[in-house]
């Protein structure tokens, strides 16, 4: 019996065929992964499989009946529930409360029954042995709790077709297992699973069958035991996956960046960057650990100037910068590749050449005085496109048309070819696709080869470990270890991360 | 790439086209229900607007709303709505009649003196609203129209008895005014500027030379947005604080930079009517700073387009006179035409910038599939 | 932005209603009367072939006060003289009305401005047209550059009322209506150059030539140049309830559009206590002018007659004795007076007939100071 199949699905956004002539067969009760790059039409797929999108062609079988899925709410109506990658919780809610929102057991009078609410909660958590705290509030739990809250949100809407959209991003190894051991008993208890995800060991590990897309196409169905991760990641990119990696050390005795003794008070003075020492040298690619909320995102907006320290200083080629303007560092060679690049590296309206310019307009050849220079803009723009592989028809299409790879190697080769010799990296891989993720790497450690310092803060574990020439864990707004990356695994890392290996005492 | 070229002018003319082809087919309807007979309504405005005397007051009429919009335009590039372009004009116009008055200086002079005197208020009251809001975190819109009130019914009502010309009241009560600016504090006509191309102007109608300014203050506009850093700052700041921020512009100092210059090309507003009376009167042209917005819209704060829609208000304003009095249809359809070209023009431009985004997209997703970019 | 983008247009669309709101409802159309020298036994010699063109102040008809009684004067004029007019009026901000009197000029024998605002453009346009006869109401008219007023030209006329002749009837009826002893006067805007001062000044001098001990609380809503004090009638209705609970049983207004507020405030506050409040009107008859259902709160009402001046104005031109320069309309030729409708000051209408006759004897000299 198979729980979903779907036939010749096809959809088409302007200018991209996101899903062409998809077809998935899952069957009841198993765990099905469905693999790819970004923007392989994953994320397309299960929205029209939840009902959000319509698609142009195809047809949908749930259960064996073909259905018209035209809403999330006739979705659940199916039987189908999903788990998104941003949780949709409110902080202030009780978890049983943000279990019955919107489902409310009702008595007379418009009164919530919250008893029947949490009888019915503790009965799906003994079903599908999931443990949680109904009178917890949502914000006092960890990551791994919340997700786990959003699977009981979904089965408490009677799912038993659960679509988890990328599950372990946000998650750390340890909550990682956790997850994986939720998933089987749900799978144990019935329930169907729809797996999304590209981390390959993760699918390995967890499917029962395998799915891989490429370019809105699906290029084969497998099973886990049949293929290796090398076989699976070249189903998705049609070349080998590729590893970060530093290579030989280049590290120098120079200082270029040299935190002391920064501290950084949120409201109410509470310290969320705490007694920050740590320096970076040329050549040197230093990597920061962390859960992200530990003091990451504070400590990258100290150092880059949009907020100030209240203690301590930062040194940037051997001077005080602490209290420099945003643009002076900037000026004096202070590189940096945003986390959130919407928000915080381009202007999506503008140009391109206008984007290559942001964050470098007083310099050269940008600007000549107070006078802009358009050839100057233009010419570096274009040795940006070519030099960093920017794919665009030309450098006069505003940002918002490029994907999120090209944008971030169009931000990375602004940063670069404005020649730093320091680089905040924060999060440079985030969101976009391997072959992308690739050329960032890549150039990277070109550019340490020659001498710049890198401070690299990052969630992927691998790409830590494999590009930097020392790791520091940041726990609570501390620097809480200093690791080497050749002797330490994503796992002990993330045992650092989460305080555990400190409290059993480990080094 | 000609064909392109074409495609892309196409696209940027389609969106004021068309706004303008609805706005005349909706004010039609409106005429016709009303009872009027629009092409004879439209007849009389081409008519008195092809007459020399007209335009001269067309122009009159833009010059200060082309002022207007361009101090509202330039709180928009900053994402900033500075509505007290009212109260700012207003100020400025009223201590640069009274310290006009209070100096005598040789003619150019006393003409820059009265100029900058009104740039510095308009500038002053506007970046004060500019601080409130960096520093204290008070709306600008909020601040502005306080600010406006204080103008309006405190400062200026106050000022107008403080400084009212002694003596000069009429017995019925005409007339309370500032002391009036000697000759050589006011700007000259321009008409002979206009007679060199034209025949002379008649009916006692002047075109102000304040027009001359206005086209400077354009131009230096177009300048400082497009082609210096500053200007970038400021759009990039505009258009993404957090990401400008991070790239070395401080937005708490590009928003009192802003305010203050919005403020200053404001305070030039009032000036048309100083430079040809010579003193504030009783009654001084109000609204214009409202009006600035709307033609501030129309003209995608665009220096060139913003002159456009200046002139399209200015032409509707001055046809509103004679569709009256030629019996042709009431003052109303020229107030109902603005809107209709407003809401016409904006749809239109969303229309149009969602086309060029689609366009811009799918040559991007083209570019990616063809492989990697070919060194051009 | 695209949200701001749109709350700016609500803004401005809200901008433009309004201004359509603020004029008048019926069309603007020519009244052009096609029967020549109709019913009325006026024989002048020329009628029919004078035109006039109005043009009234921001807002035109369906201001229940000034604009009003200028458009019955002019067409008390068609009817009786048999002349043919149009009318305009200005942009809401104000900034034609130059153009507008040029315009008029360019098509009319005559044309006649309403209100003092008009002063400067009709003297600069009078200028231009030495063929077209100018008149503006409530300004003189005179050009006090000089040691000596004079006239701006010859076709300029300047058409202006003994308002403090008026005000001091209305001051005299409340005195003897007034129960409690206490009145009140409400000015639109203080310091035009005394414009509205003089109401006061009348209206105070009547009240006390009737009881010298009488109680007047007055009050203005707005100073020049916030001209807002003319159409403010929520403000106006604010300060004549806190002069109604105050003990002021009559509250006269010479604050224009405002004056609707007074009316309201007299409704409801009568409504409030059970006792009868009033209010007294300007300019026009404003129980006819008013909304009917505040009409019996509205004791009297000073009538400054607009539709006199003009029609007066426009037969001296066809008359051939315009004089340049100022016409004061006062009690002498029933330029200004008192409303009657309703009937409530029927009782004391001999006193007021006396008192008319003083003034126009010139036995009582009614202050224009207060």
């Amino acid at each position: 019996m198979l729980a979903i199949e779907l036939t010749g699905i096809t959809k088409r956004f302007p200018g991209v065929v996101a899903n062409d002539d998809i077809n998935l067969e899952v069957a009841e009760g198993e765990i099905h992964a469905i693999c790819g790059e970004n923007g392989a039409g994953k994320s397309t797929l299960m929205k029209i499989l939840y009902g959000m999108q319509p698609p142009d062609s195809g047809t949908i079988r749930i259960q064996g009946e073909e259905v018209e899925l035209h809403s999330p709410a006739q979705a659940i109506e199916l039987g189908i529930g999903m788990v998104h990658q941003h949780f949709m919780l409110a902080d202030q809610f009780t978890v049983l409360e943000n279990v019955i929102l919107g489902a409310e057991p009702m008595r007379s009078l418009g009164r919530i029954d919250f008893d029947a609410g949490r009888e019915h909660l503790d009965e799906v958590g003994r079903a599908y042995g999931l443990d949680i705290n109904a009178d917890d509030l949502v914000e006092s739990l960890e990551v791994g709790e919340r997700q786990r809250v959003e699977i009981i949100k979904v089965l408490y809407r009677g799912a038993e077709i659960l679509i988890l959209d990328e599950p372990t991003a946000v998650l750390v190894p340890q909550e990682v297992d956790e997850l994986f051991r939720n998933i089987r008993e749900l799978k144990a208890s019935g329930a169907t699973i729809l797996f999304i995800d590209h981390k390959l060991d993760e699918v390995l590990e967890i499917a029962d069958t395998i799915t891989v897309l490429r370019q809105g196409r699906t290029v084969g169905t497998v099973k886990p035991d049949q293929v290796t991760a090398h076989d699976l990641a070249e189903m998705m990119i049609g070349s080998e996956l590729p590893v970060p990696d530093a290579g030989e050390s280049t590290v120098t005795e120079e200082v270029a960046l040299e935190l002391s003794g920064l501290r950084v008070a949120a409201e109410g003075d509470r310290a969320v960057v705490d007694d920050v020492s740590l320096s970076v040298h040329r050549g040197e690619i230093v990597g920061i650990a962390g859960v992200e909320g530990n003091g990451q995102a504070e400590l990258v907006n100290a150092i880059i100037g949009i907020q100030d320290p209240d203690q301590g200083t930062i040194t940037l080629l051997g001077r005080d910068i602490t209290h420099v303007s945003v643009r002076h560092r900037r000026e004096m060679g202070l590189g940096y590749v945003p986390q959130d690049r919407h928000r915080d590296g381009l202007l999506l309206g503008f140009t391109l050449w206008e984007n290559a310019a942001l964050g470098h307009q007083t310099e050269a050849p940008y600007s000549r005085g107070p006078w802009l220079s358009r050839p100057g803009m233009r010419g570096r723009a274009n040795r940006i496109k070519d030099e960093f592989d920017v794919r665009t028809p030309n450098i006069e299409v505003s940002a918002h048309a490029l994907s999120g790879g090209n944008q971030q190697k169009l931000i990375l080769g602004r940063e670069m070819v404005a020649g730093p010799a320091v680089l905040i990296a924060n999060h440079p891989t985030r969101g976009i696709d391997v072959g992308a993720q690739a050329a960032v790497w890549d150039d990277i450690r070109e550019a340490r080869s020659r001498g710049l310092a890198t401070l690299l803060v990052s969630a992927d574990l691998d790409e830590l470990i494999g590009l930097s020439d020392t790791i520091v864990v940041m726990l609570r707004g501390r620097l809480v270890a200093r690791l080497d990356p050749n002797d330490i695994t994503p796992r002990d890392l993330g045992a650092y991360m989460t305080g555990a290996a400190l409290e059993a005492g480990a080094p | 790439m000609t064909e392109r070229l074409t495609h892309r002018l196409m696209l940027a003319s389609a969106a004021p086209v068309a706004a303008v082809v609805i706005a005349v087919v909706l004010s039609s309807i409106v005429l016709l229900i009303s009872g009027s007979n629009p092409l004879a309504a439209y007849a009389d405005m081409v008519q008195h607007a092809s007459k020399l005397e007209t335009q001269v007051d067309i122009l009159n009429r833009a010059t200060p709303l082309y002022l207007s919009g361009v101090a509202a335009a330039i709180g928009f590039r900053m994402n900033l709505f500075n509505i007290g372009v009212e109260g700012q004009y207003l100020l400025a116009f009223i201590v640069a009649a009274h310290l006009g008055a209070q100096v005598e200086l040789a003619s150019v002079l006393h003409v820059a003196f009265i100029l900058v005197v009104a740039m510095a208020v308009g500038g002053a009251f506007s970046g004060a609203a500019g601080v409130l809001k960096v520093t204290r975190g008070v709306n600008e819109v909020i601040s502005t129209i306080m600010l406006n009130a204080v103008v309006i019914s405190g400062l200026a009502a106050w000022w107008i008895v403080e400084w009212q010309a002694g003596g000069e009241i009429s017995a019925t009560g005409g007339r309370v005014g500032t002391e009036p600016i000697a000759e050589s504090g006011l700007l000259p006509d321009i008409n002979s500027w206009l007679e060199v191309f034209t025949r002379e102007v008649g009916l006692g109608k002047k075109l102000t030379g304040m027009m001359l300014v206005a086209v400077a203050v354009g131009v230096v506009y177009h300048v400082i947005l497009n082609r210096t850093v500053f200007g970038f700052d400021l759009r990039s700041s505009g258009a993404n604080p957090t990401a400008s921020h991070v790239g070395g512009v401080s937005p708490k100092r590009m928003v009192v930079i802003a305010m203050t210059l919005s403020g200053m090309v404001a305070g030039l507003v009032g000036m048309t009517e100083l430079m040809n009376t010579g003193y504030y009167p009783s009654n001084p042209i109000s609204l214009l700073g409202f009006t600035g917005i709307a033609v501030a819209l129309l003209g995608r704060n665009h220096p060139a387009g913003v002159a456009v829609a200046a002139l399209i208000f200015g032409f509707l304003d001055v046809s509103s006179g004679i569709l009256q009095i030629s019996g042709a249809a009431s003052r109303e359809i020229v107030e109902i035409m603005k809107g209709v070209i407003i809401l016409t023009a904006v749809i239109a431009y969303e229309v149009v910038r969602r086309i060029r985004e689609r366009e811009e997209a799918a040559a991007a997703a083209a570019a990616m599939a063809a492989g990697p970019a070919e060194a051009s | 932005m695209h949200k701001r983008l749109f709350s700016l247009l609500a803004i401005l669309l809200s901008f433009a209603l309004l201004a359509t709101a603020c004029g008048d409802d019926e069309e603007a159309e020519t009244v052009a009367e096609p029967e020549p020298a109709a019913a009325e036994p006026e024989p002048e010699d020329e009628m029919a072939d004078i035109s006039v063109g109005l043009v009234f102040d921001i807002g035109g008809r369906g201001d229940q006060s000034f604009n009003d009684s200028a458009a019955a004067g002019i067409e008390r004029a068609v009817a009786e003289l048999g002349i043919t007019f149009t009318e305009a009026s200005p942009e809401p901000d104000g900034s034609n009305r130059g153009e507008l009197l040029q315009l008029a000029a360019s098509a009319h024998d005559i044309v006649i401005g309403v209100g003092f605002l008009f002063e400067g453009d009709a003297a600069a346009v009078g200028a231009e047209n030495p063929d077209t006869m100018f008149g503006v109401v409530d300004s003189a008219m005179l050009d006090f550059s000089g040691d000596t007023p004079t006239p701006f030209g010859d076709n300029i006329a300047g058409l202006v009322f003994a308002e403090h002749e008026g005000s001091f009837l209305v001051g005299a009826a409340a005195a003897l209506k007034s129960e409690t002893g206490k009145i009140g006067f409400i000015g639109g805007v203080a310091n035009v150059g005394g414009l509205i001062e003089r109401f006061e000044a009348g209206f105070n001098a009547g009240a006390r030539a009737v009881n010298p001990d009488i109680e007047i609380i007055g009050d203005y809503i707005t100073e020049a140049p916030d001209f807002d004090g003319f159409n403010a009638p929520d403000r106006a209705k604010e300060i004549a309830l806190a002069m109604y609970e105050e003990g002021a049983d009559i509250v006269y207004h010479a604050a224009g559009g405002s004056g609707a507020g007074l009316f309201q405030a007299a409704l409801e506050q009568s409504d409030a206590t059970g006792s009868k409040v009033w209010a007294i009107g300007v300019d026009s008859d404003q129980y006819h002018t008013a909304d009917a259902g505040v009409r019996d709160h509205i004791l009297t009402s000073m009538l400054k007659r607009v539709d006199v001046s003009i029609f007066e104005m426009i037969r001296s031109v066809i008359e051939g004795t315009m004089q340049p320069g100022p016409t004061t309309y006062d009690l002498s030729v029933d330029g200004v007076g008192y409303s009657t409708s309703g009937g409530f000051i029927d009782d004391i209408a001999d006193q007021l007939d006396a008192f008319k006759a003083q003034i126009v004897s010139g036995d009582i000299a009614v202050p224009t100071e207060p």
